[in-house]
C-alpha cells in the first residue's frame, strides 16, 4: 500500500456498480395456480391435471387455502422487514401475476377474495397491473366478465397456435376459434390489456403457416404478443425435480413425446420464425421490447418487466420464485408438501413456510444477471455496463451481436437476439 | 534336491486360445504334486486368467515340477507357459526358445486354427519335439478322428503319436507327463564350462529388482555368484536365486540345463532386458548366446489422457508399466486436438488394447488412442535417408516424397469353407491378395493371403469374426515392406489441418475415406458464429468437402416465469461447455467430436 496525496485511482471502481445487493420489498407479486385440464406434453411448470383440477375432487379449495395461508405469512414476514405496505420501505405493488397452469380454473369470486387479501396485506397501487393467465378453451377461459369484475386489468391468452394440426399435435384442447372468442369476450369485458401467446419451432410447422398464424393473430388486435420457440427440456437432467426441486419430473409420455418433437425441430425454420415474427409484429405496431415479447405501445407487461429489471418480486404457490434484490428464492414444486406445511390439517400443527430452496448472490453474480437480463431488453444495457466485459462485448460487436442505442446504451441486434446465449454465456 | 542333467525336460504348452492349455498346466500341476492340492483351492487357473484379463499373459510363466516317472526316478520338468495370442508371437518364441519340446494342445471339438499353425511351425523352427494332444475329448462334440485326420494331413503328424485328454476331467494326463519324460529330450550343456544363461523374460519387484527369467545354456550359477550381463555390461551381486514352483522357491545353485530366476537388484529393466546373456563376473564366457531380435513394435497410436490434467500421472504410468512390459515403447508427442501424450508402439492390436486397458485400470486414468498406424517407409524425393514414419501427422508433403512403402504381412485364415465367399471379399476389399487354399477336413479350410498391415489393423479381425459367426480365427506374421500409392489425406476444419486426424490411405480409396470423415465431423462440429468449411485434402488438392452452417439461434427463448436461477444455470453451462472445446483456428470443437471420429476408424 503507498500513502500519498494522489487521489486514489479511480479505475479499480467497478464500471457498473448499480447492483451491490440489498434485499428491499417486492413491487411485484406471481401467484401460482397449479391446475390445468389435462398436461400439455411440453410444459415444465407446475401443474396438477384431471381430478385433482375440476370436479367435485379437485384440490382447489384446500390450494386456496394454503395459498391464502402463504400470503399472510408472506406479508407478515415483510411487514416485519419493511414496515407495513404504504410506508416508506413497503411501497404498494405495481403488478400481480396469476400464472399457471390455468388460474381462468378458479372461478371469480376466488381470485376477487385473493385480490382483497394481496390489497389489504401487500397494497395495490392505483392503476396496478393484475394479469390473468387464460386458456381459450369454452372450459377453460372462465368467465371473462367475473374476472373483469374481480379486478383482471390483463389477460394473456395460452393459444400457441392458430392452426388446427399443430394445436392438435401439441396436445392443446382448444381450437383456432376459441381464441378469437376470448379475445372478444376479454374486450366485451372491459379488460385494457389482452395478450396472445403463441409458440414457433413445433411439430409440423413450416414458416407459411408459421405467417398465417401470425396474421390471424394480429387480425384479433391483440395488445402484447409473446413469440416462444418452443423448447424441450428436461427438468429432471438439470437436477430440479428433487424433493426440495422446483420442477416436477417429466412423465413418460411427455419425455417421449419430447424426444420425437425434438427430432423436427430445425435451428434455421426457428430462426427464420423469429425474424419474421419480429418483421411482421414491428410493421403492425408492436415493437419488441424483450426477446420473446412485442407490445403496442403502453401494453408491455409490467410484471414481466421487474424479473428482467432486476426488481424486487414476491411469489406464492408451488414452484414459485420470487426476488428481495439480494436472494432467489422458490418453493418446491410438490403441491403435497407445499399444502402440509401451510394447511394445519388436525389444528395439531402450526402453519409454517413451505419447503424450497435459495441462493443469494453476490456483487459480481448480480452485475452478470444485470448485463444478460438486461440484454432481453431492447432498451439494452448502458455503454459504462458493457464496460466492465470489454473482451465479451468487442467479441459480440465483431460478430455483429450488439449495437449502439439511444442513450449511451448497447443492444442486441436482431442477429444478437437471436445468438444472445453466445454472448451471455461469455459474461457469466 | 539337485536333479541331473538328464533327467531335466524344459517344454512349453502351445494352443490356440481357448482350447484348455491353462487348464492342463494346472492338471499337470495337481497330479505331480507341485501345488498341494488345499491350496489348488484358489486355482492357479483363476489366478492366471485374472492376470490374462489384467493384460498379464504377455508375460511368460514358468514352473518347476517334480515328477516320478513310472521307471521309479525323479525327474525335473519346467513347464514354460506361453502367451496365446499372435500379437505375443515374439514372447512365444522366447519361451520356445528355452525348452527342447512343446506339448500342442487342440481342442477336440474346433480341430486345428490359426494360431495352432502358427505356435506350431514357431516350435519347429526351433527344433521341438512335439507332443500332440487331443483335449476336451469328453465333449460330446468332440471328433477326435477328424482333429487327427486333420494333424496327419496338415502337420503330418502320426495319428499314433497323438495323446487323447480331458484336462477338465483329468483324464490323459499321466500319459502326457509319461510322454514328456519319454519324448522330449534333456537339455544339453556343460555344467562346468563358462557361465552362459538367456534371459527369456523379466519382471520387475519393488524389493529384489529386476527379477530376470533365465534358462542356463551352459556352467552353474551360485546364489553368491557376482553375474554380467553380457549385452548392457551392468554387474551385480545376485540378491536371490531360484526356481519357479510356481512362486518364487530360493535354491542354492542352477546348472546347465536349468530354467530358473535371478533376483538381481538392478532398478531398470534396460540392464537386464529379455535376450541377453547372463554369464559369471568373475570368470565370464567369451561370447554371449544368440539373442533375439528386439520386440519390434507394428502398430503405432497416440495416447492421450482424456482430462490434460492427467498427463504427469500418464507419464508416471507409462514408465512403471514398462518396467514389466518392456515390449512397448512411448515417447512424448502434442496434439491440437487432444492435447500432451504419447506416441507408442505396439506389438499388435491385442497388446495396443491391453496396454491401455492397463493404464486404465491400474493408474485410475481416462485414455484416448487415435487410430492406429504402422510404420511406412518413406524415400524423399531427390534422394536421402528413408524416413520412418509412424504418426500419419508427420508424414511429409506427397510433393517431397519419392516412393512409401508400408508393411505387408502373411494373414492365414482358418475356416469352414461355408464362409470362403464373405472372407475373400472381406480380404479382397482391404487391398489383401489370395494366395491359397487347402483343405484341412472336408469342411475347413486355410485360407492365405497377403495384405498390408495397415488394413490389417482396422477391425480386420473383428469383421472376420462376425463374418465368419465367430467360426474363423487368423494369423499374420510380416513379410517385409512394398511400395504402394498411398497418400496422407489432411483433415483441415475452417482452412486449418487438424493433426490427430490425419490419416495414410490408399490412393483409391483418398475420396471415400474423406467423404466419410468429413460428414462425420459436419454431424459433429457444431455451428459456429460464422460458415465453416470441413475438408478432406491430400496435398493442396480438396477431395471432400462439407460445410457448417453458421449457427443461427441460441436463445432461451422459453417462458420461464421469474426463474432467473434456471435461466444463469443453462448459461453457466454453456460457458462450461465452451471451456472444454479445442481450438482449432477459430473454431471451437468439441473433444468428443474428436473421440468419436477416432472411434469411427474402429468400427471401420
Amino acid at each position: 500500500m503507498t500513502t500519498g496525496d494522489a487521489p486514489a485511482p479511480a479505475a479499480h471502481v467497478p464500471a457498473f456498480a448499480a447492483h451491490i445487493p440489498a434485499p428491499a420489498a417486492p413491487v411485484a407479486l406471481y401467484v401460482h395456480v397449479p391446475f390445468c385440464r389435462s398436461l400439455c406434453p411440453y410444459c415444465d411448470f407446475v401443474v396438477v391435471a384431471g381430478a385433482a383440477a375440476v370436479g367435485p375432487r379437485s384440490r382447489v379449495s384446500a390450494y386456496l387455502r394454503a395459498v391464502a395461508a402463504e400470503l399472510d405469512m408472506r406479508a407478515d414476514a415483510l411487514d416485519a422487514a419493511f414496515g407495513r405496505p404504504g410506508s416508506d420501505a413497503r411501497p404498494a405493488l405495481e403488478t400481480v401475476y396469476f400464472g399457471g397452469g390455468t388460474p381462468s380454473l378458479l372461478p371469480p369470486g376466488a381470485i376477487a377474495a385473493l385480490l382483497d387479501q394481496i390489497r389489504a396485506r401487500f397494497g395495490l397501487a392505483p392503476g396496478a397491473e393484475v394479469t390473468l393467465e387464460a386458456n381459450p378453451g369454452p372450459d377453460d377461459r372462465g368467465d371473462l366478465a367475473g374476472l373483469a369484475r374481480a379486478g383482471i386489468t390483463r389477460i394473456s391468452i395460452g393459444a400457441q397456435s392458430l392452426q388446427p394440426d399443430e394445436l392438435r399435435a401439441l396436445g392443446r384442447r382448444h381450437r383456432p376459434a376459441d381464441v378469437a372468442d376470448v379475445v372478444a369476450g376479454a374486450r366485451e369485458a372491459g379488460i385494457a390489456s389482452v395478450s396472445i401467446d403463441l409458440l414457433y419451432d413445433v411439430p409440423g410447422q413450416t414458416l407459411a403457416s408459421w405467417t398465417e398464424t401470425l396474421e390471424a393473430a394480429l387480425a384479433l388486435g391483440p395488445d402484447h404478443v409473446s413469440a416462444y420457440a418452443l423448447t424441450l427440456d428436461d427438468p429432471e437432467a438439470e437436477g430440479l425435480t428433487g424433493p426440495s426441486g422446483d420442477h416436477l419430473p417429466t412423465p413418460p409420455g411427455a419425455r417421449r413425446w419430447r424426444e420425437a418433437a425434438r427430432a423436427t425441430q430445425d435451428e434455421d425454420r426457428a430462426a427464420g420464425a423469429y425474424g419474421l415474427a419480429d418483421a411482421m409484429l414491428e410493421a403492425s405496431g408492436y415493437p419488441w421490447y424483450e426477446l420473446s415479447n412485442w407490445a403496442r405501445p403502453g401494453h408491455q407487461s409490467r410484471h414481466n418487466l421487474v424479473y428482467w429489471e432486476r426488481r424486487p418480486y414476491a411469489a406464492v404457490g408451488p414452484g414459485a420464485h420470487s426476488f428481495d434484490g439480494a436472494m432467489r428464492h422458490w418453493n418446491a414444486a410438490r403441491l403435497d408438501a407445499w399444502m402440509a406445511a401451510l394447511v394445519s390439517v388436525s389444528g395439531g400443527v402450526a402453519p409454517m413456510l413451505p419447503p424450497g430452496g435459495s441462493e443469494s448472490l453476490d456483487a459480481a453474480t448480480a452485475d452478470t444477471e444485470a448485463l444478460f437480463l438486461g440484454l432481453r431488453l431492447a432498451r439494452g444495457v448502458p455503454r459504462n455496463a458493457a464496460l466492465s466485459r470489454i473482451d465479451a462485448f468487442a467479441w459480440a460487436a465483431e460478430h455483429g451481436l450488439i449495437e449502439d442505442g439511444p442513450g449511451e446504451r448497447v443492444r442486441l441486434t436482431l442477429r444478437g437476439r437471436l445468438l444472445s446465449n453466445e454472448l451471455f454465456a461469455r459474461l457469466v | 534336491m539337485s536333479i541331473p542333467q538328464s533327467r531335466l525336460r524344459n517344454f512349453s504348452i502351445i494352443a490356440h486360445i481357448d482350447h484348455g492349455k491353462s487348464t492342463l498346466a494346472d492338471r499337470l500341476l495337481e497330479q505331480t504334486h507341485t501345488i498341494d492340492p488345499r491350496q489348488m483351492t484358489s486355482q492357479v487357473l483363476d489366478s492366471m486368467d485374472l492376470e490374462r484379463e489384467k493384460g498379464i499373459t504377455i508375460k511368460a510363466r514358468a514352473v518347476r515340477i517334480e515328477y516320478t516317472a513310472a521307471d521309479g526316478l525323479v525327474y525335473g520338468l519346467n513347464l514354460i507357459d506361453t502367451p496365446g495370442h499372435v500379437d505375443f508371437a515374439y514372447e512365444v518364441s522366447h519361451s520356445l526358445q528355452a525348452c527342447e519340446g512343446a506339448i500342442l494342445v487342440i481342442d477336440a471339438a474346433q480341430g486345428i486354427e490359426a494360431q495352432t499353425l502358427a505356435n506350431v511351425h514357431l516350435a519347429l523352427r526351433q527344433n521341438l519335439v512335439i507332443v500332440p494332444v487331443i483335449n476336451k475329448i469328453d465333449l460330446p462334440s468332440a471328433q477326435p478322428d477328424v482333429v487327427m485326420d486333420e494333424l496327419e494331413n496338415v502337420l503330418a503328424i502320426p495319428r499314433e503319436e497323438v495323446l487323447l485328454a480331458s484336462a477338465k476331467e483329468g483324464t490323459g494326463i499321466a500319459e502326457i507327463l509319461e510322454a514328456i519324460v519319454a519324448r522330449v529330450p534333456p537339455p544339453k550343456g556343460n555344467p562346468r564350462a563358462p557361465l552362459r544363461g538367456l534371459v527369456f523374460d523379466s519382471h520387475y519387484d519393488q524389493y529384489k529388482g529386476v527379477v530376470t527369467y533365465v534358462r542356463l545354456a551352459a556352467g552353474t550359477i551360485h546364489e553368491h555368484s557376482r553375474i554380467r550381463l553380457m549385452g548392457s555390461g551392468a554387474e551385480t551381486d545376485i540378491l536371490e536365486l531360484g526356481v519357479f514352483r510356481p512362486q518364487l522357491v530360493p535354491v542354492h545353485e542352477l546348472a546347465a540345463g536349468e530354467v530358473g530366476y535371478i533376483a538381481t537388484g538392478l532398478k531398470s529393466v534396460r540392464d537386464a532386458q529379455v535376450g541377453d546373456t547372463v554369464t559369471d563376473a568373475a570368470s565370464p564366457a567369451s561370447e554371449p548366446l544368440p539373442g533375439y531380435l528386439p520386440a519390434k513394435s507394428l502398430v503405432f497410436a497416440g495416447i492421450y489422457p482424456i482430462s490434460g490434467e492427467d498427463y504427469p500421472l500418464l507419464r508416471d504410468a507409462m514408465e512403471k508399466l514398462h518396467l514389466n512390459d518392456a515390449s512397448f515403447t512411448f515417447e512424448a508427442e502434442s496434439s491440437i486436438a487432444l492435447g500432451f501424450g504419447f506416441r507408442c508402439g505396439f506389438l499388435g492390436l491385442l497388446h495396443m488394447e491391453i496396454v491401455q486397458e492397463r493404464l486404465e485400470r491400474e493408474f485410475s486414468l481416462e485414455l484416448i488412442a487415435s487410430a492406429p498406424s504402422v510404420e511406412y517407409r518413406v524415400t524423399p524425393m531427390g534422394g536421402g535417408p528413408v524416413l520412418a514414419v509412424d504418426n500419419p501427422a508427420l508424414m511429409p508433403s506427397a510433393g517431397e516424397i519419392e516412393t512409401i512403402e508400408e508393411p505387408w504381412v502373411k494373414l492365414s485364415v482358418i475356416t469352414p469353407s461355408t464362409y470362403i465367399g464373405p472372407l475373400m471379399e472381406l480380404s479382397t476389399n482391404r487391398r489383401g491378395t489370395f494366395t491359397s487354399m487347402e483343405y484341412l477336413d472336408p469342411t475347413r479350410v486355410l485360407l492365405a493371403f497377403e495384405m498390408p498391415l495397415a488394413e490389417l489393423i482396422i477391425d480386420y479381425f473383428d469383421q472376420l469374426k462376425s463374418r465368419s459367426q465367430g467360426y474363423a480365427s487368423m494369423d499374420y506374421e510380416e513379410i517385409g515392406y512394398r511400395s504402394a500409392r498411398l497418400v496422407k489425406l489432411d483433415v483441415l476444419v475452417n482452412g486449418e489441418p487438424v493433426d490427430a486426424l490425419s490419416l495414410i490411405v490408399h490412393r483409391d480409396k483418398a475420396h471415400t475415406a474423406g467423404r466419410q470423415l468429413t460428414e462425420k465431423l459436419k454431424e459433429l462440429i457444431p455451428r459456429q458464429m460464422f460458415e465453416v468449411p470441413v475438408q478432406a485434402a491430400i496435398g493442396s488438392t480438396v477431395v471432400a468437402r462439407e460445410t457448417i452452417r453458421a449457427m443461427r439461434k441460441n436463445v432461451l427463448a422459453k417462458c420461464y416465469g421469474g426463474d432467473i436461477t434456471r435461466k444463469r444455470k443453462l448459461l453457466e453451462k454453456q460457458k462450461e461447455g465452451k471451456q472444454r472445446m479445442k481450438r482449432v483456428g477459430s473454431v471451437e470443437i468439441p473433444q468428443e467430436a474428436f473421440l468419436a471420429v477416432l472411434r469411427m476408424g474402429d468400427a471401420g
